[in-house]
């Protein structure tokens, strides 16, 4: 596998289906998009997101539900929170914030996964393997 | 002992097989530690595919599962409950999607094999850290509270009573019925109301297996869904519901005469009082507030008049538990205060009503009798309604104001025929299949619309009232207002009580708009009626079915109750007390231990979305099934 | 019978942790009878080649503090690995890598270009900075190397045990030694303190709010804070929640908020990542739901230096360890 991989935390109701739904429309998106499934944005933990990097990925995506719409009422609220002040924390310690990406996908949005996939993947070439030493 | 782990790539026909190299995959995960076996198949979710995988699960003792194949939101169920046929705890089988999120999604078979190989690698990791989980069962009370005996409680309690199922109805005033027993005709059917929901308060207050505190209140709830103990106060009546027939003697030697707040203060009461004729039960209470008595004067007069020594002025507040597996509040609302719009004129000019007063002077059990009349008895010979009023100010269209003004104008109207009649509204909100018509009927009656982009004026016109919008002013005998519907001061103490949100306007916090219009977040409590948000009757009465509906099927007598597998665990030896964890709950679920200085987590209402756990400072909170191990372990999988 | 030998060495620390051993007062009388140290240099006057000409294990413990960043103290507690039984990282220095640690967000380079050429006070018109090697007349000088990176004992030789703190607290230190003397030790690898985090024993616990949300932070030099309430009710951020406890809340009482030194408790991978979790999620939690994603990132923004904050003593110890250099 040449190019590093983007680990995706998605959440069971509405970005996991989200993700199907872009199959079923046989949409495309790199392989490198790896799909850890979570019940709730909220359960992503930043030690996760750190892990993920550690491990070798270049890049760490986390998708939940539209603000409002979270199956579990306020957990992407929390995600919210988490997501920035991880990447602040990030960016100090030399990782660009682009390697972290929370955003908000539903369960009907097969395109709009795909595309928010397409873009990680794009950003994440670009940035180019996250070198831990 | 070392694990047993069977994986199962699925072929899906040619959806998965056409496009990744399955073989590879399995050779190659042959290899890893703990895998005894692994095997392709065409068609896993098929009835031979999982015939397949029970017989392997058996033939090679496998004490774990991997299955490669379609999301598994659609067959995991299905694979469960075949793991666990063949003996296996299905919460040892991990489903990893190579189809929708791979076969489907990658065009380059290499590159789709990979990202398959990386899932099955994944899954593998993460199943070995996976544990057994028994899905709790707990006994449950079937009984139920039901607070507000207004339609949509009394709806509840009828569907809800059966035989081994008790329901107790609380209700705060001395009579059931809510509001609708004070309304005089209802739209659309114009039908009589106290005569509609007769039945209804006969059969609730009869009928065996409901209990009806009436001047009663909630005061503490403790406890969670399937087990809850309430404690009721019933307030002193200091009438005997036993023993008095309800002849009414009492009443009129009473020398305190009071304002009469069911008449919205249009007559007077007396301190031992009916709140209406005919409501039910038919047995006065003493306000103990107003009776001479009870402020420190001789006066036994209502006793004496009492054939049938039903008047005990010993009597008191009693407080009494009861334990149920559920509890529906059906508290109502109430009309906004115009007061608090001092262009309408309310409270200043003698004979500016609102629609609830007009309500109960066309009522027939009402202070005049069903009369329509000014302060100074006369009849008016002009009236002017003024809609949406208070609308602005909260925000919201509540729904059923402009249906009862047309109704309430239509009804007028045919006690008073020659009556001139001028409706000045904004927007008009006709919503149902029968509304529009009674528009238009009043349209034809000549009552006369006039819609008004600009403030409506309410002004002195000596005699008459002017009232006036869009440079158009009319002079009228009468103004009546249709306030907004808020909510009432139960609503904030309730839900204080029980802990349940309410939304922005205060009203009690459905939990879902759509899908669950009369749960709340608290599993357990529903909400019914008004008290949720404006509605007619008619919604009411459905919403309160809704709620009972849930609670039969979930609360069976003699059966016991599934949790959630899912859920969050507190360590008590990592648990420092810290309290962030327990705001984070949407659901209420976890509390803090005074004693132990500690986080608990009550199982019955956690839904297992995990947010408690990552925020958890000391990883003492651990998501069943979704612990940080195994999510390590699955990264270190998919990253390859 | 012979009385069990003890050492004590510092590597890149402030002097704290070996005046933590002097703060046991008579204590230190009872230790002194039941050991031989054999080893001190700050107060004794045993050489490194005392500590060589001993055989392999014949120090029943070594207590290490400070972090690992140049060549001699790598060097060092790799001898004192070899000739001891025990290794005891003592300290949060040893332990997490301390506020030496804070060197992470640097490497050599940028730490020489800054303090010997940069820094506003310097007068060295020819860049001159120290070199590992230089030649004189009299023949060659040789510094010990500067690591680009601080870490951890761990991350140098097998530890045993952990004594946390910046220092660690006496009756802590206490504690240890007896369970040294006594082989009444937990399992290898344990920090020898409880297994809770400061809310445990806070004295501000008892009247904590029991739905804690943060509305708005303030730095400690912004108010005054409250002596009865927790700094988390006031938008103080306080590492409490994230870190073990066992020092007797020695900030708190001085109306300080903690900043973490004792290090997480056993459960946690990564204190800065948790320190985070936990104070974002509860970050203007109150009103998640009005709030505007750009409200909320403003609200976020408050915290100014979250790296700084979250990770003051624990970075080598971290998932990362360091600042990643461009």
């Amino acid at each position: 596998m040449n190019e590093p991989t983007i680990v995706s935390f998605l959440c069971n109701w509405c970005s996991y289906e989200g993700a199907d739904k872009a199959g079923g429309a046989r949409l495309n998106y790199p392989a490198n998009i790896r799909i850890v499934r979570v019940m709730c944005s909220g359960r992503v933990d930043p030690e996760f997101v750190i892990q993920a990097l550690k491990e070798g990925a270049s890049g760490v995506l986390i998708l939940g539900c539209h603000p409002g719409d979270c199956h579990y009422k306020k957990g992407n609220y929390k995600a919210l929170r988490r997501a920035h002040l991880l990447k602040k924390t990030l960016k100090q310690l030399g990782i660009e914030e682009e390697r972290v990406r929370l955003d908000w996908v539903a369960a009907g949005e097969g395109e709009r996964f795909a595309k928010v996939a397409n873009e990680m993947a794009e950003t994440m070439k670009n940035l180019g393997p996250l070198e831990l030493s | 002992m070392a694990e047993r782990i069977g994986v199962y790539v699925c072929k899906c026909g040619p959806n998965i097989g056409d496009k990744i190299d399955v073989d590879a995959i399995v050779n190659e995960v042959k290899g890893i530690e703990d895998v005894a076996v692994a095997k392709s198949h065409n068609l896993l979710c098929s009835g031979d595919g999982l015939k397949f995988l029970k017989e392997e699960i058996k033939n090679e003792k496998l004490s774990r599962v991997v299955i490669a194949a379609c999301t598994p939101k659609q067959y995991e169920v299905k694979f469960m409950k075949a793991c666990e046929e063949a003996g296996l705890n299905p919460y040892l089988m991990q489903m990893t999607n190579i189809r929708e999120q791979c076969a489907w999604v990658t065009p380059d078979k290499s590159a789709a094999t990979e990202k398959a190989k990386s899932f099955v690698i994944a899954s593998i990791n993460r199943v070995s850290l996976q544990e057994s989980i028994e899905k709790k069962k707990i006994d449950i009370q079937p009984n139920v509270l039901v607070v507000g005996g207004g339609v949509a409680g009394l709806e509840a309690c009828l569907s809800l009573a059966q035989k081994s199922r008790k329901v107790y109805l609380v209700e705060k005033s001395p009579c059931i019925g809510g509001l609708t027993a004070r309304f005089e005709e209802v739209y659309p059917t114009m039908e009589c109301a106290p005569c509609m929901i007769a039945p209804e308060l006969q059969e609730v207050l009869q009928k065996e297996n409901i209990e009806t505190f009436t001047y009663s209140e909630i005061e503490e709830v403790v406890g969670s869904f399937g087990n809850f103990t309430v404690k009721v106060k019933k307030k002193a009546r200091y009438v005997s519901e036993e023993a008095c027939i309800g002849c009414d003697a009492c009443l009129e030697p009473c020398p305190v005469e009071v304002s009469n707040e069911y008449d919205e203060g249009l007559s007077t009461r007396k301190a031992i009082y009916l709140p209406f004729a005919g409501g039910l039960p038919n047995v006065p209470v003493i306000d103990k507030d107003n009776c001479k008595r009870f402020k420190g004067e001789e006066c036994s007069i209502c006793k004496e008049n009492c054939a049938f020594d039903a008047i005990n002025f010993d009597d008191e507040d009693k407080t009494i538990e009861k334990n149920v597996g559920a509890i529906i509040l059906a508290t109502g609302a109430t009309l906004f205060d115009p007061k608090e719009l001092p262009q309408y004129g309310y409270g200043k000019y003698d004979n500016v009503l609102t629609a609830m007063q007009l309500e109960r002077l066309n009522a027939s059990n009402g202070p005049t009798g069903g009369k329509i009349q000014l302060k100074n008895g006369k009849e008016p010979k002009s009236i002017a309604f003024i809609y949406c009023v208070g609308r602005e100010e909260k925000g919201y269209c509540s729904g059923i104001c402009c249906m009862y003004s047309l109704t309430l104008a239509h009804l007028v109207k045919e006690k008073l025929p020659e009556v001139k009649m001028h409706n000045f509204y904004t927007d008009l909100c006709l919503p149902k299949k029968e509304h529009q018509k009674i528009y238009k009927e009043a349209m034809e009656k000549g009552i006369e619309f006039i819609r008004s982009e600009e403030d409506v004026t309410v002004t002195d016109g000596g005699e008459k009232i002017i009232v006036g919008t869009n440079g158009k002013k009319v002079s009228v005998d009468m103004v009546v207002l249709a306030p907004a519907v808020e909510p009432n001061a139960d609503t904030e103490k309730i839900a204080e009580i029980l802990d349940i949100p309410r939304d922005d306007q205060g009203f009690f916090a459905e939990e879902h708009t759509l899908m669950k219009p009369f749960a709340t977040a608290l599993e357990g409590v529903f909400v019914v009626g008004s008290c949720q948000g404006p509605k007619d009757i008619g919604d009411a009465v459905a919403q309160g079915g809704a709620a009972a509906g849930r609670i039969l099927s979930r609360l069976i007598p003699g059966e016991k109750l599934e949790l959630e597998a899912k859920v969050s665990e507190i360590n008590e030896d990592l648990c420092s007390g810290c309290n962030i964890c327990i705001i984070l709950c949407p659901y209420s679920a976890i509390s803090r231990d005074a004693e132990k200085k500690i986080a608990v987590v009550d199982e019955t209402l956690c839904r297992g979305c995990g947010t408690c756990v990552s925020a958890c400072p000391t990883g003492a909170a651990r998501a069943k099934h979704f612990t940080k191990e195994q999510i390590f372990a699955e990264i270190k999988g998919v990253v390859r | 019978m012979a009385k069990p030998k003890v050492a004590f060495y510092w590597c890149a620390s402030c002097g704290g942790c070996e005046e933590a051993v002097v703060d046991l007062n008579e204590d230190i009388l009872k230790v002194v009878e039941a050991v031989d140290i054999v080893f001190w240099p700050v107060a004794l006057d045993f050489k490194k080649k005392d500590v060589e000409a001993m055989g392999d294990g014949e120090i029943a413990a070594s207590f290490i503090n400070g972090a690992i960043r140049t060549e001699e103290q790598e060097e060092m507690v790799k001898l004192l690995r070899k000739k001891s039984g025990l290794i005891v990282a003592f300290g949060s220095c040893s332990h997490l890598g301390g506020i030496p640690g804070l060197a992470n967000f640097w490497n050599r380079e940028t730490i020489f270009t800054k303090v010997y050429k940069t820094v506003p006070s310097m007068a060295n018109p020819s860049g001159i900075v120290p070199q590992q090697k230089t030649n004189i007349p009299e023949g060659e000088l040789t510094l010990p190397e500067f690591y680009d990176t601080v870490k951890t004992l761990d991350q140098t030789i097998d530890v045993d045990y952990y004594l946390p703190g910046c220092a660690p607290p006496p009756d802590l230190i206490m504690n240890a030694v007896t369970a040294i003397l006594e082989s009444k030790l937990p399992e290898k690898g344990a920090v020898l303190a409880p297994e809770k985090s400061l809310c445990d024993t806070c004295p501000r616990g008892e009247k904590k709010p029991e739905k804690l949300s943060i509305k708005e932070i303030k730095r400690p030099y912004e108010i005054i804070p409250n002596p009865e309430k927790c700094f988390l009710e006031e938008g103080i951020i306080c590492l409490g929640p994230v870190t073990r406890s066992g020092c007797g809340e020695r900030c708190i009482n001085a109306n300080m908020p903690c900043r973490g030194c004792f290090g997480p408790t056993k459960e946690v991978v990564d204190q800065g990542a948790k320190g985070i979790s936990a104070i974002a999620s509860i970050l203007g939690v109150e009103d998640e739901e009005k709030m505007t994603e750009e409200d909320t990132k403003k609200l976020i923004d408050q915290i100014v230096d979250p790296a700084g904050l979250f990770y003051m003593y624990s970075l080598p110890s971290s998932l990362l360890k360091r600042k990643r250099m461009a």
